[in-house]
């Protein structure tokens, strides 16, 4: 177990950049989750560290150690990848020990001792003799992971290790990998393009965009205070809404002025600078909801798509000419093309600038102040 | 009543003919279809076979001739099959001592192919796993040594042979057939086929490169191996002109060029031409055994060539 420090760390391959200068601090123990689109460096950030990249420029440390430019085999790291790399000829045991019997650090006890305990957590002990072609793709992956297990690392690098499998497999594995890190507690950093498994996997995650970190956060605060459009709209399936709004202001009293409503919004930090200007007002699907009849605070809109998920039923609408979605109570009765009345929670809004993407205002900052002062880029 | 009952009656009638008819069509046209493309397959191996036998035949009449007394062929009736066989056979391999030069053969085609076999595989690990300046151009360049076969460099090469004082040795029919651009680039082309998490987790782990290539990526290559192997060895089984510019002593000559001298035998006295075939007969075997035995992973490798 050991933490890892990235500085200033730069990576480009032919001119192109890959990574554009990012810090990152990952504490001793942690579990890590690095997501975002394809193209965006996250794969590249985890290739650093392993040291199967070299970087341009900045420094990564491990520990006290520095150890920019230094073979992976002396890193002490661990990597699982999405295809397994396990070596087909091989049974799953020798797939295991030949790492560890290459390097020549452990004794043949001590191995034997390591795939034991590995695989027993693993639930493999009945599969090592099996080449992985005789093995599905779970227990081709619980290899992988078993032999990443054994050379006991000082962090675990998996990069996308869950992508190949199916919906339900992938579920499983999830929780698997969620046990093991809480059993072994050690240093994990896990690449993912999928939100559900960074938000679930992660104490922390690692939001990263165009080869730039965008931020870092808890998987709730991510979700509650998203620092930017990108991240705003990356996090959370359907996405969340984006209207262009005037921020108006009447006193002490501010409002979100669009074509067709006015949304009251809750005082927090960011409005007074707001006020005036334009501004992208950020809802989540599950903010809105259809009320029962029209009040003050609600709005008028078209409904454009039903679409029933069983819990719940995802609208899609419009107001003048903005599109949005909605998760409505399950069996409401309503057709595409019928008007509905909106009400909106205004506790859950967000203001993004719509030059920067930057936020300027979370409406629940006024129900906890103290959380703004603790949001910064590192963890 | 009646009237709807014989209306329905007719109509269903109708609707039965049409199906009969239409099914009887159908069928008509399937069996159509069937004939065409028995007729098309007929054709296509009425063709195969005789462009198969158009290329065994010369091996057929050697072999034929092979087995008569003095093998001189002037009309169809001279390819009986004769009954000399044995005593030819027997005289070629032992009387003539055509053994020495199979072994001879044998010998300096296995040292080649194991020579290009450690050789290739070094360098397409190198060219494929290590990062160093102008890669590709030193890739090209081995490709480039394509451009100039064994025949080409015969004056230099028998130069620096001679001077090195390898003339006239086992050394100087090995030696210069080592280095061969076309196994490296089919290995070459294997070896990038295999996936580079599987390098990069033997990086990660600590494995060495040559451990790698032998626990790994020679395994992971066996049947190509064995596919290049097996073109290597006819290969160096077949090159007569070399041999017979370096090399002078009679015991160490090979199969192809003691074929010659099989014929200068027979030229003594009558020209026995069933000696000549004899011998032609027995310097085919061998890649023949070969081209039978390992034919499976031979078009596996031919497969990986053409990627």
């Amino acid at each position: 177990m050991t933490d890892v420090t990235l500085q200033d760390v730069r990576k480009e391959f032919d001119g192109v950049v890959a990574v554009k200068n990012i810090d990152l601090q990952i504490p001793d123990g942690a579990f890590v989750t690095v997501v975002g689109p394809s193209g965006c460096g996250k794969s590249t950030t985890l290739r650093l560290i392993a040291g199967l990249e070299q970087a341009t420029e900045g420094t990564i440390q491990m520990g006290n150690q520095e150890v920019t430019g230094v073979e992976p085999k002396d890193r002490d790291v661990s990597m699982v990848f999405q295809n397994y790399a396990l070596y087909p000829h091989m049974t799953a045991r020798r797939n295991i020990t030949f790492g560890m019997k290459s390097a020549g650090d452990f004794s043949d006890e001590e191995i034997d001792r390591q795939v034991e305990e590995a695989t027993a957590v693993l639930d493999i002990d009945d599969l090592l003799d099996r080449k992985p072609g005789e093995l599905s793709g779970g227990e081709r992956q619980r290899v992988a992971l078993g032999r990443a297990l054994v050379r006991d690392p000082e962090v675990f690098l998996m990069d996308e290790p869950l992508s190949n499998l199916d919906a339900k497999l992938r579920i499983k594995m999830r929780a698997e990998l969620a046990k093991l890190h809480s059993e072994f507690e050690t240093t994990t950093i896990y690449v993912t393009h999928d939100q559900t498994e960074a938000m679930t996997l992660g104490d922390r995650v690692v939001v990263m965009n165009d080869g730039r970190i965008q931020q870092v956060d808890s998987p709730q605060r991510l979700y509650d205070y998203p620092e930017t459009r990108f991240v705003a709209e990356f996090i959370g399936d359907p996405a969340m809404n984006m209207l262009s709004v005037d921020i108006s202001r009447d006193g002490t009293e501010y409002e979100a002025v669009g074509p067709t409503f006015r949304i009251p919004l809750p005082e927090a930090d960011g409005l007074e600078t707001a006020a005036g200007a334009q501004a992208l007002l950020g809802i989540r699907p599950e903010s809105l909801s259809v009320a029962d009849s029209a009040d003050r605070s609600s709005f008028p809109a078209e409904v454009t798509v039903t679409e029933p998920l069983g819990d719940s039923l995802l609208l899609e609408c419009r107001t003048g000419d903005q599109e949005f979605k909605l998760h409505a109570e399950p069996r409401t009765a309503v057709e595409p093309g019928d008007r509905v009345a909106l009400t909106v929670e205004t506790e859950r809004l967000h203001l993004f600038d719509p030059q920067t993407g930057e936020a300027i205002y979370h409406a629940a900052a006024a129900q906890s102040p103290e959380v703004t002062s603790t949001v910064d880029s590192t963890i | 009543m009646p009237t709807t009952e014989d209306n329905m009656l007719g109509s269903l009638l109708t609707a039965l003919t049409a199906a009969a008819e239409r099914s009887r069509s159908a069928g008509r046209t399937t069996s159509e279809r069937i004939r065409r493309f028995e007729t098309e397959q007929l054709t296509l191996h009425v063709l195969a076979a005789t462009v198969v036998f158009l290329i065994v035949l010369p091996v057929l009449i050697a072999a034929l001739v092979s087995t008569k007394r003095a093998g001189i062929v002037t009309s169809i009736g001279d390819l009986v099959p004769g009954g000399h066989a044995l005593s030819n056979y027997r005289r070629a391999l032992i009387g003539l001592e055509f053994w020495r030069f199979m072994l001879n053969s044998f010998v300096m085609s296995v040292a080649v192919v194991v020579g290009k076999l450690i050789v290739s595989l070094l360098a397409a690990l190198v060219i494929v796993y290590y990062r160093f300046p102008y890669k590709n151009a030193v890739f090209l360049f081995i490709l480039f040594t394509l451009l100039l076969p064994v025949p080409v460099r015969f004056v230099p090469l028998y130069r620096l042979t001679t001077e090195l004082g390898m003339g006239n040795t086992f050394f100087a029919i090995t030696v210069p057939y080592l280095a061969s651009a076309t196994t490296v680039f089919i290995l070459r082309q294997h070896f990038l086929s295999i996936p580079a998490s599987l390098v990069e987790t033997a990086k990660v782990d600590g494995v060495g490169p040559l451990r790698f290539l032998w626990s790994v990526l020679i395994p992971m290559s066996r049947a190509v191996l064995v596919g290049v192997s097996v073109i290597m060895f006819v290969y160096t089984w077949n090159q007569y002109l070399w041999p017979l510019v370096i090399i002078n002593a009679e015991s160490l000559q090979v199969a192809q060029v003691g074929l010659n001298l099989l014929r200068g035998q027979a030229s003594t006295g009558e020209v026995a031409w069933s000696m000549v075939m004899t011998g032609s007969i027995l310097t085919l075997l061998p890649p023949l055994a070969l081209l039978v035995l390992f034919r499976r992973q031979l078009l596996e490798t031919f497969t990986i060539q053409q990627k």
